[in-house]
């Protein structure tokens, strides 16, 4: 396994109490895999990732539990120098809104030969010419002429393919993008995509994809893990959870895309709002919400329920939800 | 945007869903994939970049203030009070020590266009010579007060956490404090007639100004996501404070610190006025002011000459101030 995380459990203390974001995370990626981790804002998928890549804001954020193995090693147990020569180098991160996650007042081809100035020590002119080497890579046309270009002076596509370019400057192992694609629009989203598919094909990285969106997810991912208040709901190789998914959650999202043949009929909504973080419900978090709770789940928290050896399911039922 | 949209929004939200993806991906490569000049960027790109080419906050404020006449009507002004305190034999070579009492309090003659004072010394040598002090302490406290303050109020915002505690409270401190009450107190005990215990007062009392606009510009700009992505791309703290934060904090201080430099001119005179600010053989409008204003009905020239120079001189740099907050504030565009 490239990456590892165990049982990981993430909290933030606010003014107005303890917000548990992660609430026993488990998943892993092997190189040249693609994990999707798909769940609605606030179901804790952007923090396990921000824990897993240490850049969790901490005061408020706090890891107070689990490992997160990266090649072997707890990250969680490294000093943050040698956290820090891992970030970039060996693991490095995509981030949604590509504008505001590249600096405004640099020159992109500055930001991307950072990469090699810190990690690499290399000179400014040199890293200028490995920037120039890596827009060609990524595909943006006339790449030497734009190197000295500002953020803005792209469209959104090209500035998130300069993200990309950024995050696989020195082809780590393990890449993490945190919604790639929401920012950009519908036509641009599959380029983007297929670019980093190709680029991790190529390079045989790990890739974990956070999303919300199931249409990339079925495109490019090889397992998913469906993430609900902090917790994984269900994990199972991409085409088993789309054929018959084995939670209650995961057939909610399912239902609720919109289909051809199903045109003129009402879209179905999973009812209700996610639950706040500060107050998660009692027994399974997704009971208040769910058309096939019982008393037990109102009491008892579902473990992960191995369904076949390669899912899993935290659902007290999950035979009768898998059954349909 | 550029960027093309060849289907129909109608065509891909009924199924947008596995199935359409990889049709929609079909479609689309034709488009970027291609490296060639028929990329989606090239066509928009170049008439786009030839305007706007390198148009980052810094040009883009500079290109507003080329074209601001209250820009330009302050900078010239400065220009020319840099100039006359670096030379001032250029314009008045007489010695404004050089003193004659039996002219005491004329009015103006030949040879000397503002007249005489209350000692009789040429009202316009003492003017012109006088702006060197007026420059020095403003320039000079400013230097001072940006330097220590945005580099205290930097590193607290950054690295939060008890330092910064103790730094707030610290300004609070120093905000407590009357600046004309302080300067008579601790400025009273000082012997030496040169500009530096003036300057060292200033930047002694005026870096929390700064230091807390610096601060809470940094907590701004550090919570943008590019900071995050730099420290996910490995960055250390100092290489994110200083080239990531840094360039985007700065614009706050330099506003402030401009107009401020107005005031402190204005302090030094007023310092100088109360007697605890230079003193005399230092040639300042302050030293004049104050000497004649007990003759206000006898010789108003010796007055209005020295006053109009220091209104002027404060004018001229706050506006130029307001000039720069105008052209470096983005929400004022």
């Amino acid at each position: 396994m490239l990456l590892e995380v165990r049982d990981l459990h993430v909290e933030f203390r606010t003014r107005d109490g303890v917000a548990r974001a992660v609430n026993g995370v488990s998943y892993g990626v092997d190189a040249g895999e693609t994990l999707a981790v798909l769940g609605e804002s606030g179901s804790g998928k952007s923090v396990t990732a921000q824990a897993i890549m240490g850049i969790l804001d901490s005061p408020p954020g706090r890891i107070t539990g689990g490992e997160i193995l990266f090649q072997g090693r707890d990250l969680l147990r490294l000093k943050e120098e040698e956290r820090r020569r891992i970030r970039g180098a060996e693991m490095a991160m995509i981030f949604q809104d590509a504008l505001s996650a590249l600096n405004p007042v640099l020159p992109v081809g500055d930001q991307l030969g950072e990469m090699f100035v810190v990690h690499r020590g290399m000179s400014r002119k040199d890293a200028r010419a490995k920037a120039v080497e890596l827009m060609d890579r990524v595909r943006i046309p006339g790449a030497a002429a734009r190197v000295r270009d500002y953020p803005h002076q792209f469209s959104g596509g090209m500035r998130q393919r300069i993200m990309i370019a950024m995050a696989l400057a020195l082809e780590p192992a393990l890449i993490i993008a945190d919604e790639p694609t929401t920012a950009l629009d519908v036509t641009v989203q599959a380029q983007v995509m297929d670019l980093l598919a190709e680029l991790q094909r190529e390079l045989t990285m790990g890739l974990v994809l956070i999303t919300h969106d199931l249409g990339v997810v079925a495109d490019v991912a090889d397992r998913i893990a469906v993430m609900y208040a902090g917790r994984i709901v269900e994990s199972a190789p991409v085409h088993d959870l789309y054929k018959a998914p084995a939670h209650p959650y995961t057939r909610g999202l399912l239902d609720s895309i919109p289909r051809l043949d199903h045109k003129g009929r009402e879209l179905y909504a999973i009812k209700g709002l996610p639950p706040s973080l500060m107050h998660i419900p009692a027994g399974c978090a997704f009971h208040p919400r769910c058309t096939a709770a019982r008393d037990l789940c109102r009491t008892d928290v579902p473990p992960l329920h191995e369904v076949t050896g390669e899912r899993g399911s935290a659902c007290h039922f999950w035979r009768e939800c898998l059954d349909g | 945007m550029p960027e093309p949209q060849p289907l129909e929004p109608s065509s891909y939200v009924p199924g947008g869903t596995a199935e359409l993806v990889p049709a929609d991906a079909e479609i689309l490569r034709t488009g970027p994939g291609g490296r060639g000049p028929r990329g989606p960027d090239t066509t928009a790109a170049p008439s786009v970049a030839a305007e706007e080419r390198v148009r980052s906050l810094w040009s883009d404020a500079w290109h507003d203030l080329r074209r601001n006449p209250v820009f330009l009507v302050s900078a010239l002004v400065i220009l020319f009070l840099v100039l006359i305190a670096l030379w001032p034999q250029l314009i008045a070579p007489g010695n404004p020590l050089d003193c004659d009492l039996a002219k005491a309090q004329q009015g103006p003659g030949p040879g000397h266009p503002f007249g005489f004072n209350g000692q009789g010394c040429d009202v316009y040598t003492r003017t012109v010579h006088g702006a060197r002090t007026s420059v020095t302490v403003g320039v000079c406290a400013t230097l001072g007060v940006a330097v220590l303050g945005s580099v205290l109020g930097g590193l607290a915002g950054f690295f939060g956490g008890v330092g910064d505690a103790i730094l707030s409270r610290v300004t609070d401190v120093f905000f407590a404090i009357p600046v004309v009450l302080g300067g008579l107190v601790l400025l009273s005990v000082v012997t030496s007639s040169t500009v530096w215990p003036v300057i060292g007062f200033m930047v002694l009392l005026g870096w929390p100004q700064i230091s807390r606009i610096a601060r809470g510009s940094v907590i701004t700009a550090r919570q943008n996501d590019y900071v995050q992505a730099a420290r996910a791309l490995g960055a250390s703290p100092m290489r994110i404070l200083l080239r990531h934060i840094a360039p985007n904090a700065i614009a706050p201080v330099i506003v402030v610190a401009t107009i401020a430099l107005g005031t402190y001119i204005a302090l030094e005179a007023t310092l100088s006025y109360l007697g605890v600010g230079l003193k005399p053989p230092s040639v300042s409008w302050g030293i004049d002011i104050s000497a004649a204003s007990p003759y206000i009905r006898n010789a108003p020239h010796a007055l209005l000459w020295p006053s109009g120079a220091l209104a002027v001189t404060v004018l001229a740099f706050i506006m130029l101030g307001d000039a720069v907050r105008d052209a470096l504030d983005p929400r004022l565009r």
